[in-house]
């Protein structure tokens, strides 16, 4: 019986002891990708070096690990292989000199839109609000109408028959 | 009539956009190096067999300090790095003596035996190695195979070339190392 307890015991021990180990893997290999995630795959196209399978991403994946390892920051791993392919590898382009126009040109773009949509409206408003002239001889035949007096019988409530076809 | 040649306009312009997207092709890798006019990152790299004598059995960069260098990146399941090959051997016969060609097999882990064969069939004379872990070729910020890099006597870069150099590029670049 207490064998088996000891058994138990350690084997409750290893798994614990494997369960803490695979879930700093897990940790970590969670922030290897994110950061990848981060990074253009060299010789890939369009794919970032967290989502690609080739074998350089994959090397580069084990640097950004090793990097962790070590108790590098995101941007001191960022900054490594920025200093290596230059802006280039940087997914999202840094928010600096020429580079700030990728960042400012979308939201330019919302504001002039969003602009011109608001002065569309206006115009479309004012346009409804306007009221079409009405000759005196036309508006005296609506209100005859609406009073029951037809004299002309121009205004009906139902509608005309259709003209028959030639 | 206004409103037609908006929608003209419109259409007209997304169609001009996709043409633009369907004709430019693949996207230019010419990146220009970060590395240019800073020095090459240093590496000590296990050397093929026939270059032990010469070189022993690690190839370290830093031995070599002074001279001016031509660093080949290859693969052996590179189509352009068998074309620009015997350009390569035949620059390195005529600069040899004065300029240090390195060949370094990068993006193939453990093919020394495919990297054998490329070596043998264009009889390089020059020193080849193996970086396996393509951690060289990340420290130069390479893009792919193949690519050149000429370094100037003082250890900095020159020009990085991007794909097969032919015997003009080899030349002028190598001249413009020793001038």
């Amino acid at each position: 019986m207490s064998r088996l307890v000891r058994s138990l015991r350690l084997a409750a021990v290893a798994g614990i002891l494997l369960g803490s180990a695979f879930a700093q893997d897990i940790v970590l290999d969670s922030r290897v990708f994110d950061i990848g995630n981060e990074l253009r795959c060299p010789t890939c196209v369009a794919e970032s070096v967290g989502e690609s399978n080739a074998a350089i991403a994959r090397e580069m994946r084990q640097i950004i690990q090793e990097q962790l390892d070590e108790g590098r920051t995101r941007a001191e791993i960022l900054g490594y292989f920025q200093e290596r392919y230059g802006d280039w590898i940087l997914l999202s382009p840094p928010r600096r000199g020429v580079l700030l126009i990728v960042w400012l040109l979308p939201v330019a773009a919302v504001l002039v839109a969003g602009g011109g949509l608001f002065v569309l409206v206006r115009r479309w408003r004012a346009a409804a609000d306007e009221v079409a002239p009405v000759a005196g001889e036309d508006l005296a035949r609506v209100r005859a109408a609406l009073a029951g007096d037809d004299p002309a019988g121009a205004i009906s409530a139902e509608p005309a028959p259709p003209a028959p076809r030639p | 009539m206004k409103r037609v040649a908006v929608v003209v306009a419109i259409v007209g312009g997304l169609a001009a956009l996709f043409l633009f997207g369907l004709l430019r092709g693949a996207p230019d890798r010419n990146v220009p190096s970060n590395l240019l006019n800073r020095p090459v990152p240093n590496f000590e790299l296990p050397v093929y067999e026939r270059y032990l004598a010469e070189f022993g059995p690690r190839l370290d960069l830093a031995d070599h300090a002074g001279r001016p260098m031509v660093i080949n990146f290859w693969a052996s399941w590179c189509g352009p790095c068998y074309a620009e090959a015997p350009h390569l051997e035949a620059a390195q016969r005529r600069y040899g003596d004065e300029v240090l060609f390195i060949g370094i097999q990068t993006q193939e882990r453990d093919a020394r035996a495919a990297g054998r064969a490329f070596i043998e069939r264009f009889d390089f004379t020059f020193p080849n190695v193996i970086d396996d872990d393509s951690r060289v070729s990340i420290a130069y910020g390479l893009f792919g195979v193949p690519e050149t890099f000429f370094v100037r006597a003082d250890g900095t870069l020159a020009y990085k070339h991007v794909g097969p150099v032919d015997a003009e590029v080899l030349t002028e670049r190598v001249e413009a190392l020793l001038r």
